[in-house]
């Protein structure tokens, strides 16, 4: 059974290469446009990663985390943080909120893929 | 699909979505000196570039970082308020957003540069330069000799790494054995040893908490910072420490001393893992362990000094987010707005409203077939039918409107750029950018707009010296101004400049032969000559605009949109282009009429009113309307249907371009939702003719065109009268 990773982006395109490059790793991945749909997304399945944009319509990134991490199901669920070298206070935030990896944008999906595999092993 | 046509779709969409992202940045450059924040723009400047160089870079699209980076590189110097906005700033800026638009799009078919967007590239960052720090510029240079330095301090060794976890390791959602397990990426893990030092008894052991650490050593040929890496995650909350063999005998030290208690079962594995062999060290910590090992509870320094220090790091972190949560939300606005729109191709948006047109027309073909039952109930459905197809009609006209704001918009760098090059001062004032447009329309009044503003430009306002001199401010004010307005859309462009000067106007148009010299115009007719083909009156011809031809092929097209131009002005005061436009080109309410066993429909918003014509008119074409005189067109003759005049005709009323005449017509059949369809290309130059329709009983019925009806007319009545001249003469 493949593992399941929730990709949140508002960019279509982003979620659209990261999406290619976790299948193409033998990951299933699941999309959201943004923290609410994500919290709407989320909904008790299993996720064995997130993996999240910060600024984001809706509700923000951080606030995702947040909320996301009152819910127990999602509790121990590792999440990535799609971070800016120029956002360092964005990627403070999102460790306290309990986003304890980053991916730093511009990013290719090598740099991805080893981020996700520090964190769950495929 | 396959991962390259995955790639490429995704590409694709990567287009779409800066599209928008340099539209704003347009829309927000040439804002910016207007703007009493200038800091607001420029930070959705810098999250616009910085959010096209982050997708590009997702692609490999290394040609469209370098640029976007360097740019980003100058906004952020903005931002931090280090360079000032400047007139010259935003002129480099400017063409660097449309380069950036240029390779943006060209992503869309390659992923690389051609030679001349590269030294577009090349000259453009040449214009930045004088704006880019020297250190930032120099910034990827230095990662490339760290690069390189790196590359040289590798070599096939064994690493031996100490990893105390953070306590909330666990909790944060992360697995201690899968980074160990990552390391293998790098190399060999040649052997781990568990410290559990921290594990308490059995009923104490909070199941959430990490008590464990590891040693680990590793054979690799990568240098130290990428084994660091590895563990970026967990580097604050842990102690992470990687060391390669040779290192000091200090750092060694320090590594058995962080674990206090355990340090001699840590000195123990380095022994064993011969990762560091220094006697004396390892001695010396094994004895202290003996000593020490009768003190009952022992504080284990590493944990509080790390968590300590975590902790003023925590405390330090939230201070400098404030500004970021303000742009945050600013943003938030308008992604909010985003968020609840989805984007449709045009066409098939334009198949839906040729479906609905269709609709409707079979909608009034089913009810022409009820009605011959004179079943109550089925009248009944299909009158509800009815009233539904019509409100789906009316929504789905609604998807094609958009807000003409971002036409507008598009006139910012207009005005910029033309007032510029003529070294005037002109400030583009926008209104009404709210109002909705069939999206047809949108881009079909594009050019003939552009041409009027570039007009008011370059003509309507004065130089900045013959402003002064009038006593007006030195900076022009152009307007652009849209609204509703009785089933059209009326888009004026308006300049406060000198107004067009009648005297010279009828002396050109004279000169032209245009119109006689004794002719007496009023002032709204002499102001249309300059709609005649071939009629300029600027002394001064600039590159620009006044080459003579334009505002008559701006009145083309505005008619070709069945809408109309007029001008008003006022010496000294400006002008005002206006122009009306219908709502939508697809559907209109009609008034349908029959002639002589044919039917046609008028546009509803032509129609004044519908009288009876008045028995023995005397054969002139007029008649008596209370009091006034009527001119008059019957449509019988002049589409020439055979067939006899019934007892009694109708005239409908119709007003074009300002004056009322009859349409003579058989029978009023009542309004009618007339779905366009346009002539074949061989009937389309037909005067008096706009398109066709079909009815409800599958006849096609003739839209009638009345201004091109009453041209039509009015050319063969001149005619008649000159015949009738030369006859007495």
């Amino acid at each position: 059974m493949a593992k399941t990773i929730l990709v949140v982006d508002d960019s279509a395109s982003v979620r659209q290469v990261v999406g290619i490059a976790l299948r193409g790793a033998g990951y299933e991945v699941a999309e959201a446009v943004d923290g609410a749909d994500a919290l709407r997304k989320l909904d008790g399945r299993k996720l064995h990663l997130i993996i999240s944009d910060v600024n984001m319509p809706n509700m923000d990134g951080i606030t995702f985390v947040k909320e996301a991490k009152k819910l127990p199901a999602y509790k121990f669920t590792p999440i990535i943080m799609l971070t800016t070298e120029s956002q360092e206070s964005k990627k403070a935030e999102g460790q306290a909120a309990g986003a304890k990896a980053w991916v730093v944008k511009p990013f290719q999906p090598p740099q991805m893929l080893a981020a996700v595999s520090k964190l769950i092993m495929p | 699909m396959t991962f390259e046509s995955e790639m490429l779709a995704a590409r694709q969409t990567f287009v779409v979505e800066c599209r928008d992202l340099l539209d704003e940045m347009e829309h927000l450059l040439l804002g910016i000196e207007d703007t009493d924040d200038p800091q607001e723009n420029v930070n959705a400047l810098f999250r616009a570039a910085h959010t096209v160089k982050g997708s590009a870079g997702l692609f490999g699209l290394d040609h469209i970082v370098r640029f976007a980076h360097v740019v980003e590189a100058v906004l952020e110097r903005l931002r931090s308020g280090e360079i000032e906005v400047s007139t010259e700033l935003i002129g480099v800026l400017l063409p660097c957003r449309d380069h950036l638009a240029d390779l943006v799009y060209g992503a869309e078919v390659t992923e690389h540069a051609t030679d001349e967007q590269e030294a577009t590239t090349d000259a453009l960052l040449a214009r930045l330069a004088p704006f880019v720090d020297e250190n930032g510029g120099a910034g990827s240079g230095a990662n490339a000799a760290e690069a390189a330095a790196d590359g040289a301090a590798s070599g096939e060794r064994d690493v031996h790494l100490s990893l105390r976890f953070g306590a909330d390791t666990l909790r944060d959602g992360m697995d201690p054995l899968s980074f160990v397990n990552y390391l293998a990426t790098l190399g060999t893990v040649q052997r781990v040893r568990v410290i559990d030092d921290l594990l308490p008894e059995a009923d104490a052991v909070d199941p959430e908490r990490c008590y464990l650490a590891f040693q680990v050593q590793v054979r690799t040929a990568e240098p130290i910072e990428r084994v660091e890496e590895v563990f970026e995650f967990v580097a604050d909350d842990g102690d992470i420490r990687v060391l390669n063999p040779g290192t000091p005998a200090g750092a060694w030290q320090d590594l058995i001393d962080s674990f206090g208690d355990a340090g001699p079962a840590v000195a123990e594995i380095l022994r064993e893992f011969g990762a560091f062999d220094d006697a004396a060290v390892l001695d010396a910590a094994t004895a202290i362990a003996d000593a020490v090992s009768g003190v009952p509870e022992p504080a284990t320094p590493a944990a509080p000094a790390s968590k300590a220090a975590s902790t003023t790091a925590d405390a330090a972190r939230p201070a400098p987010s404030g500004q970021g949560d303000k742009a945050a939300s600013g943003q938030g606005d308008k992604a909010a707005r985003d968020g609840r729109n989805i984007r449709v191709d045009a066409s098939r948006l334009d198949r839906l409203i040729d479906l609905v047109g269709e609709l409707v027309v079979a909608g009034a073909a089913a009810s022409v077939r009820a009605e011959r039952t004179r079943d109550g109930s089925l009248l009944e459905a299909v009158d509800d039918m009815m009233r539904l197809v019509e409100e789906v009609r009316d929504s789905a006209m609604q998807l094609r409107m958009v807000p003409i704001g971002t036409t507008f918009a598009r006139f910012q760098r207009v005005v910029r750029d033309v007032s510029t090059s003529l070294g005037k001062d002109i400030s583009l004032v926008i209104t009404g950018g709210e109002t909705e447009v069939d999206k047809a329309l949108v881009e079909r009044i594009g050019d003939p707009l552009t041409h009027l503003v570039r007009n008011a430009v370059d003509h309507g306002i004065e130089s900045q010296e013959q402003r002064l001199a009038a006593g007006k401010p030195a900076r022009g004010t152009l307007r652009l101004n849209a609204y509703h307005e009785s089933g059209s859309i009326v888009i004026e462009v308006s300049d406060d400049g000198g107004g067009i000067d009648r005297d010279r106007v009828f002396a050109k148009a004279v000169e032209r032969g245009l119109v006689d010299e004794s002719a007496s115009l009023t002032d709204s007719e002499v102001y249309d000559l300059i709609f005649e083909p071939g009629f300029s009156t600027a002394p001064q011809v600039t590159d620009l605009s006044g080459r003579g031809v334009g505002m008559d092929v701006v009145k083309r097209n505005v008619k070709a949109l069945r809408g109309t131009i007029e001008v008003d002005s006022r010496r000294g005061e400006g002008s005002t282009l206006r122009i009306r436009l219908p709502l939508t080109l697809a559907i209109i309410d009609g008034f349908l009429v029959g002639v002589h066993g044919s039917s046609f429909v008028i546009p509803l918003e032509q129609v004044v009113e519908c009288v009876e014509l008045p028995s023995g008119v005397p054969d002139r074409n007029c008649m008596d309307l209370r009091g006034e005189v009527l001119p008059f067109v019957r449509l019988g003759s002049a589409f020439a249907l055979g067939g006899d005049k019934p007892k009694r005709e109708n005239v409908v009323v119709v007003e074009s371009a300002g004056t009322k005449i009859g349409l003579v017509v058989d029978s009023l059949m009542g309004e009618f939702q007339t779905v366009i369809k346009p002539l074949g290309p061989l009937f389309e130059h037909v005067r008096g003719v706009g398109g066709s329709t079909i009815l409800g009983t599958g006849d096609v019925a003739l839209i009638i065109d009345v201004p091109g009806l009453v041209h039509r007319f009015g050319d063969r009545e001149r005619a008649r009268q000159f015949e009738a001249v030369a006859a007495h003469a």
